[in-house]
């Protein structure tokens, strides 16, 4: 009986050891992985998401793809040693048409590494003036790939543009530029502006969801 | 004489009445917790839909709750069904699957899909929409298949589809980024385009039936009915929100909303 007791005792503390020593391998294989967070210019639809989804798997590996189609979230977990880099992530949303607005790693090492656009040189001083103008487009990603471009030229200092009615709506500084060059950087992206016909190439390079209607651009 | 004028006008009234067709209103929704629906299908065992954000089937029951769930199937997107048997393009690894209740198999097909969005079942026939070849693949005996279409904008090509609708005589297909409707015969010959004046931002889900052809006009947060010549019956737009399929199911239309989660049903009412 006394024996019994201590075998069941001896029983359980190598279950105890097997579990705990399983647990570690579990905790070890989970952080084997680099742990990737991409911001993508607005996920629009489902075929667009899990076509974001579809080009990443050319990433042998691949695991915990996760996409979140409202916010553009995109995260994934990657073999940390295949240290794959930021720049390569970046370039593949751009193969698969899309345009990445901020990409992280929590590298397995617990090293972090971020990547995104530096700051624009701001006037403190600057005179905000107000605009508006028509911009062609049709979707969330339409919505945030023309607001970027807009904020990404030097002096604009808001833009929002407006699915439904189809108009941006910019404040920038009259010293640093004007409505015509900005609707000229919204062109090149690939979106008729009311006085700027984007050219054929970039309007092609869009995604299949984003070619919207053309329009003829009234030229100033 | 002035009662049977009466009797006469009232009998003309009264048989025009009759024969005004209805038109579709909207009775309920339909929470779906935790399901963002893509396609939609029924059989005998109820409405199953696929739920792609979470790489599965659903059976729901009237009130939207979860009856079974089919897991691991990688994006699947609009389905159809075949007896108790629901058919699911799996975007996601580029493979049919035929889903019964005794075993998920991967349909043999000799050409190689890029994201099949859309199938089509009726009878030995089979349609496939292949996304990203931008092309349609139709088989008349289920084993030989040929292709309809290209990547292209004039009429016969496809920009995007992503679902399609065998009928008695004809192939419908969603020309989601053209934003319309293509019409083929079952030997591939384009005979017209539907709703291409209807400024459809991303025509992603179809429904034909004799008398209607219903389209989900995903962006614009609606649903068309037209009629077989492509003419505009009725917009349905209460309750809608970034649609991606239809189907009329025992005299009701079910739509599903992707953006919310939720099923929108509509009957035939007098106007």
């Amino acid at each position: 009986m006394v024996n019994g007791t201590k075998t069941n005792k001896m029983k359980r503390i190598v279950i105890i050891c097997i579990l705990a020593i399983l647990g570690v391998s579990g905790v070890k294989a989970q952080q084997g992985f680099d742990q990737f967070e991409v911001q993508v210019d607005g996920l629009g639809c489902p075929f667009c998401a899990y076509g974001l989804e579809k080009k990443f798997k050319e990433f042998k590996g691949i695991r915990q793809v996760k996409i979140d189609i409202e916010t553009g979230n995109f995260t994934f977990a990657f073999p940390a040693e295949k240290a794959l880099s930021l720049q390569a992530v970046e370039e593949q949303v751009k193969k698969a048409g899309y345009t990445p607005i901020a990409a992280s790693v929590m590298r397995n090492d617990g090293r972090m590494e971020a990547k995104h656009e530096s700051p624009k040189k701001v006037d403190a001083n600057a005179k905000k003036t107000m605009a508006s103008t028509r911009v062609a487009g049709n979707c969330e990603m339409c919505k945030a790939r023309i607001e970027k471009a807009a904020m990404e030229h030097q002096g604009v200092l808001s833009a929002s543009w407006n699915k439904d009615t189809k108009i941006l709506e910019v404040g920038y500084d009259e010293k640093a530029t004007s409505l015509e060059a900005i609707e000229k950087a919204i062109a090149k992206i690939g979106h008729d502006t009311e006085h700027h016909r984007a050219h054929a190439e970039a309007y092609e390079n869009l995604p299949g969801c984003c070619h919207y209607e053309r329009i003829d651009a009234v030229k100033k | 004489m002035r009662t049977s004028l009466l009797f006469s006008l009232l009998l003309i009234v009264g048989s025009c009445t009759t024969k005004k067709e209805r038109s579709w209103q909207w009775i309920q929704s339909i929470p779906l917790d935790e399901i963002n629906p893509i396609g939609l299908t029924f059989t005998d065992e109820g409405l199953w839909l696929s739920d792609g954000d979470r790489n599965r089937l659903v059976l729901v029951d009237e009130e939207g709750q979860l009856l079974r769930t089919v897991d691991s199937l990688e994006r699947p997107m609009h389905i159809a069904s075949s007896g108790n048997t629901v058919y699911v393009p799996l975007y996601g690894n580029d493979l049919i699957a035929k889903i019964s209740k005794k075993a998920i198999r991967a349909l043999p097909l000799k050409d190689s899909l890029d994201a099949p969005a859309g199938v089509s079942v009726y009878g030995e026939e089979m349609a496939i929409a292949d996304f990203y070849n931008h092309r349609i693949l139709y088989s008349a005996d289920g084993e030989t298949y040929i292709p309809i279409g290209e990547e292209g904008k004039s009429e016969g090509q496809f920009y995007y589809p992503t679902d399609v609708q065998i009928t008695e005589d004809r192939i419908w297909v969603a020309d989601a980024y053209n934003n319309r409707i293509q019409v083929f015969t079952k030997d591939g010959r384009f005979v017209k385009a539907l709703g291409a004046d209807q400024k459809m931002n991303a025509a992603t889900g179809i429904y034909v039936d004799a008398r209607e052809v219903i389209v989900t006009d995903f962006e614009n947060d609606r649903v068309l009915v037209l009629d077989h010549a492509g003419g505009l019956k009725q917009i349905l737009a209460e309750g809608v929100e970034k649609p991606t399929d239809v189907v009329v199911h025992q005299e009701k239309l079910y739509i599903a909303n992707y953006r919310n989660g939720s099923l929108q049903v509509l009957e035939r009412q007098p106007d």
